[in-house]
């Protein structure tokens, strides 16, 4: 039975005209575990704890769990997309995965080799592909040195994934030094070393030689929010280049990742409440205690409370400042919030986009980016972002044909469905409200001029979705931070989203954050909800069911262990 | 690619029906799988937010099924389900009054005392529950038992509880010959005959007075006087019967249409998915049964095949009728708040603005006579063309259910205003004069005449005011929602001729089928049809029982009204 416990008050009264015909949900249940947000690291830790046997709630704000894993009719009515398209990067890596066996049970993905294309000007083209020699191939058009060298980067970066920073993604993080100290023990741990000490502009430019190649590259490398000027996150750009071309696509959209995990999470015995709001986080004696749900007041007491809100909703809103310690009052303050957003246009056309360009393999490409054409204008374009610019006359973005692996997106057969997305600030010089119409209308501009068919002839609906709606839609993506905090040194691996909280437990007993802003970050990751439920699972005692994957524990043994 | 797979009941279609028929099979002990076309289970019940704050109720907005046996049975408290009662008093929505073109006109205490009459509220204690439970919750008597005055459930109760409602003539009655026996006011008709027309059986069929307006009934009196929401709408709803399916063992696949519902030697032994499903043409096999919770042209037309049934069959099936309006629901963007115009912004009690965001609410317009109400029905039914119907006369409704649901974001929107639902019935895509794509060239035109019929009563729809108008005519309401043919949120016309015995066709009226081991639980296909009750998965349930397919546990109880067919197992032995 669904787990939890409950008295029943409830009683049908005949004879009252307006009495209840149904009994609802108590007022007041007791769980072992309740968990505030239902995206994907929620999601995880329910399922992982409830098949362990403990008594779990997840309480979700809005009215579909799911978080950023949402497919939702945003062309309304018939033409679906989904915000995320273009974040299951970590599909080959993520235990949840493998440990309830989703791919053989619920979900399919669709890896293209075409993965990343740019398309310039002048009608020439770069396309990162799965197969390294389509890559290379690509590349050769411009520079043979530079498809020579990539081929051999290429292979010390699916190295260091594949053996350190994929399973190292869902351990916990250490402390610089330990990390370097573990670092040492191999030739390519020294090499990460290396790279980590250099900024990504630095570390491209040493590496490509090509305009065109290092354009791409560098926009590959950052575009999920790395300071292209600023060190110290270096080894980063193997792992974002080496997961540019290993996308994959969640066949039916990527709800259905959530709805798979959300089946998990009640065939293990846990409850799930959509509209379900948490306004407070219950504390007893300095403990946490449970949570108590806005609009209705049910309460529903736990000894442990997972939160995977922002620092700031978590521990201000919902904790209250009354009952932080100052330094972790200080930390919170601190917290920096993503150095841009998204603005995505969502469009549903009779065709797919056609790049007019020297490959058709771009017009297969899951991503394809454009309106850049150098290094310089890339980097003057992000400049303009992070100071709450756009030049409507120099930028560029991404953008992906869903509907070309996906034909469930529409419901009208045979249409189509594309988002372009560009990087864009929160608080946007003249206000959003304001320059939306512009904005939109500069951003179909410009893809046409990559891609004519998108033209008024071809197009059925459009939607955008600007940065302040991200906020909207997402309280907790606060200044539309879809990471909920900016990837910097000080806010990565043992400092996300502090040092007191980086293993998930925090200093307040039985409360846990394990969200987008504690270690190893957001992206779809799946690294908080999975570290959350390790740590839980260990403090409550409880026998873990689950067994690290073969990469963690070659890592652990290469690395870490004695 | 993935194998074959093999379970005791298949069912086809993630809706209501679908997945409750699949938590009570599942928590029957049943390995059960479900099988959702699109990428989301919920059929009608759902919800989109295509703009950051801006929820739309695409279909399903409002609670019908507090009666349902299914609450307890399934136990939705444990999965979730909680209630959003609408903070408006029932007294102050007595008060309010209907929409007339001259003004708001006053519900009658004896409109009031008639209706409630009807509505089982007046017994001693009063009867609704056993009211409702009769009319919707009890599956079809069997082909050789006559359907009479005396073994038809709600007549029985009548008789026991209301015998001034009792009379020989109630079967044969219109919704407006009995409303006109036991209520006063023409616009108080008029209002109810409307939002049953909305709601499946309309005000002036013959021979569906009660099962008319025990419909808006169930809108109403049951949910405590108003139209009180799940929290989450009715998506919420759904999710507590997806969870209880879920736990108890069902598995649901989502982007898996059926391609074929698989016939040997007459009997249904599974399904082939089509090539595009999620886990590819793969074929599930059916142990003991199939289920078709898709509609009945879908499932019998497509799905079986002519090879299987035969041609008498086939063409009572393309017969069902669905020439029952299409309803077009509009939302509405606005930069300043819509208001309620000069003739109806009277008084305190008559601007029933309702919710965080202050949202006026008119109900039915305009009520002024049962003639505006025909008028309609010629137009919608009869002329099957668009519009002719002037837009001062034009009748629609207005309930902004989830107005008050205030975790439903836009009562906080900061960016406008958002006003729903707007809807207005319109001939259905299939019977559509100028072809079933008619009303997708006709969208800003009929947009346009619905924001002028709109304006009939307030002020804000205009042009300058109006940011978006997010509506979603029938036929794309079909390509969205194929279980919606014909666009009709009822599925098939809820009248004589097709309801309780004779629903879909008397051959089916027990949710079988002429294929063994193939049943049917939709809306189209079988009795009460639409409204989301929670059903016909309980009806379905004695039928599943009879057959031995099924053998719940001591916490299934049938109907009290329920027959048993000779020769199979009684579904109410215990």
């Amino acid at each position: 039975m669904t787990d939890f416990k409950y008295e029943s008050r409830f009683e049908y009264d005949a004879n009252n005209p307006f009495g209840h015909m149904q009994e609802e949900f108590p007022d007041e249940s007791e769980f072992d575990v309740t968990i505030i947000g239902g995206g994907p690291n929620g999601l995880i830790a329910a399922a992982y704890l409830a098949r362990a046997g403990l008594r779990v709630a997840l309480c979700e704000r809005r009215f579909e769990v799911g978080g950023g894993l949402s497919t939702e009719e945003n062309l309304f009515p018939c033409y679906s997309s989904n915000p995320h398209v273009l974040y299951h990067m970590m599909v080959d890596y993520m235990p949840a995965i493998r440990d309830f066996d989703l791919n053989a049970q619920a979900l399919t993905w669709i890896k293209p080799n075409a993965q990343t294309g740019m398309v310039f000007e002048d009608g020439s083209s770069v396309l990162l592909a799965q197969q390294t020699n389509d890559t290379k191939d690509s590349i050769s058009k411009f520079s043979f040195a530079d498809a020579q060298t990539y081929g051999k980067v290429v292979r010390d970066w699916k190295r260091i994934v594949k053996d350190i920073l994929g399973p190292a993604t869902y351990l916990p993080p250490m402390p610089p030094i330990e990390t370097t100290i573990a670092m040492e023990r191999t030739a390519l741990g020294r090499k990460m070393l290396e790279i980590g000490e250099a900024t990504p502009l630095e570390i491209i430019n040493e590496t490509f030689e090509h305009e065109k190649v290092r354009t791409l590259m560098l926009y590959a490398s950052c575009m999920w929010g790395l300071d292209p000027r600023e060190s110290g996150l270096g080894f980063m750009v193997p792992l974002l280049l080496d997961r540019t071309v290993n996308k994959c696509y969640c066949y039916g959209g990527s709800h259905k990742f959530a709805g798979a995990l959300a089946r998990e999470v009640v065939k293990g015995g846990g409850l799930i409440l959509e509209a379900a709001a948490v306004d407070k986080i219950l504390l007893e004696n300095g403990r946490a205690a449970g949570v108590q749900l806005a609009h209705e007041g049910r309460v529903l007491r736990s000894k442990v409370v997972m939160s995977t809100l922002d620092p700031e909703t978590t521990f201000l809103d919902l904790v209250g400042r009354e009952h932080l310690p100052s330094q972790l009052t200080e930390d919170v303050e601190g917290w920096a919030w993503d150095k841009w957003s998204f603005n995505t246009l969502h469009i549903a056309t009779d065709e797919p986009p056609h790049y007019a360009c020297d490959d058709p393999w771009i017009d297969k490409s899951f991503a394809t980016v454009v309106g850049i054409e150098s290094v310089d204008q890339l980097l003057a374009h992000w400049d303009n972002v992070i100071d709450g610019k756009l030049d409507l006359n120099s930028f560029g973005g991404h953008s992906t044909c869903e509907s070309l692996f996906d034909p469930t997106l529409s419901d009208q057969p045979g249409k189509y469905v594309s988002m372009y997305q560009i990087h864009a600030p929160y608080d946007l010089e003249g206000g959003w409200l304001n320059r939306r119409a512009e904005v939109e209308a500069a951003m179909l501009a410009n893809w046409r001029k990559a891609a004519p068919n998108i033209n008024p002839d071809t197009i059925i609906s459009t939607s955008m979705e600007d940065p302040e709606e991200i906020q909207i839609r997402f309280p907790q993506m606060r200044r539309g931070s879809i990471k909920h905090g900016d990837y910097t040194p000080l806010q990565m691996g043992c400092f996300r989203p502090n040092q007191d909280c980086s293993e998930t437990n925090t200093p307040i007993e039985g409360l846990y954050t394990c969200g987008a802003s504690t270690f190893p970050g957001g992206l779809v990751l799946g690294g908080p909800g999975y570290l959350g439920a390790n740590k839980v699972a260990d403090d409550l005692g409880v026998k873990r069911w689950w067994k690290p994957t073969p990469e963690m524990e070659r890592y652990i043994k290469d690395y870490l262990e004695e | 690619m993935a194998k074959d797979e093999r379970f005791d009941v298949v069912i086809i279609g993630g809706g209501p029906n679908g997945m409750a028929s699949a938590a009570y099979l599942a928590k029957s002990g049943l390995s059960v799988c479900v099988l959702e076309e699109r990428t989301e289970s919920g059929g009608a019940c759902e919800t989109q937010e295509p703009i950051p704050g801006v929820r739309i109720y695409p279909h399903a907005m409002l609670m019908y099924a507090s009666a349902a046996p299914g609450f307890e049975q399934l136990e939705l408290h444990k999965f979730g389900f909680r209630m959003e009662w609408d903070p408006v008093s029932p007294l102050e929505m007595n008060q309010g009054g209907l929409a007339c073109r001259d003004g708001w006109r006053q519900i009658t205490e004896t409109d009031q005392i008639g209706w409630a009459k009807i509505g089982g509220m007046l017994g001693q204690p009063p009867f609704t529950r056993e009211l409702m439970r009769a009319a919707f919750y009890c599956p079809p008597h069997p082909p050789e038992v006559e359907v009479t005055d005396e073994n038809t459930p709600y007549m029985q109760v009548y008789k026991k509880h209301q015998p001034d409602i009792w009379t020989p003539e109630l079967r044969d009655m219109t919704m407006f010959d009995l409303m006109d026996e036991h209520l006063e006011t023409e616009h108080f008709k008029t209002a109810m005959a409307f939002a049953a027309w909305a709601s499946g059986a309309a005000g002036h069929w013959e021979g569906v007075a009660i099962p008319a307006a025990l419909c808006v009934q169930l809108l109403t009196l049951p949910s405590m006087g108003r139209t009180s929401i799940p929290r989450g709408g009715l998506h919420g709803y759904f999710h507590a019967i997806l969870r209880a399916a879920v736990h108890h063992g069902a598995t649901l696949r989502t982007s898996c249409p059926v391609e074929e519902i698989l016939v040997e030697d007459g009997r249904a032994v599974g399904v082939r998915l089509r090539d595009t499903a999620v886990t590819g043409g793969r074929t599930i096999h059916a142990n003991k049964a199939v289920i078709a919770a898709c509609d009945v042209h879908q499932a019998f037309l497509d799905m079986v095949g002519p090879r299987h049934l035969d041609p008498a069959v086939i063409q009572k099936l393309k017969d069902i009728s669905l020439k029952n309006q299409t309803l077009y629901v509009s939302t509405f963007h606005t930069k300043t708040p819509i208001r309620f115009n000069e003739t109806f912004a009277t008084n305190a009690h008559h601007t029933k603005y309702v919710g965080p965001h202050r949202q006026p609410a008119a109900g039915v317009f305009p009520c002024d006579s049962r003639e505006l109400y025909y008028a309609c029905v010629a137009d919608v039914d009869g002329h099957k063309a668009q519009p002719r119907v002037p837009v001062e006369d034009v009748m629609w409704f207005q309930t902004p259910s989830q107005a008050f649901d205030p975790t439903d974001c836009q009562g906080e929107y900061p960016r406008g205003y958002i006003s729903s639902a707007f809807e207005m019935a319109v001939t259905s895509p299939d019977y559509h004069l100028e072809g079933e794509d008619a009303l997708l060239g006709y969208k800003s035109d009929m947009d346009r005449y619905m924001r002028d019929a709109y304006s009939q009563v307030y002020d804000g729809l205009d042009d300058d005011n109006v940011i978006h108008h997010w509506s979603a005519t029938g036929r794309e309401v079909e390509f969205r929602n194929t279980g919606l043919i014909g666009g009709t949120w009822c599925g098939s016309r809820h009248d004589e001729d097709q309801l309780w015995t004779n629903r879909p066709i008397p051959e089916l009226s027990r949710y079988r089928s002429p294929i063994e081991g193939l049943y049917h639980a939709h809306q189209t296909s079988g009795h009460p049809g639409g409204l989301c009750l929670m059903a016909i998965p309980y009806n379905l349930m004695h039928i599943l029982i009879e057959d031995g397919v099924a053998d719940p546990g001591d916490w299934w109880y049938a109907s009290p009204y329920y027959m048993p067919q000779e020769g199979k197992i009684p579904a109410n032995r215990r």
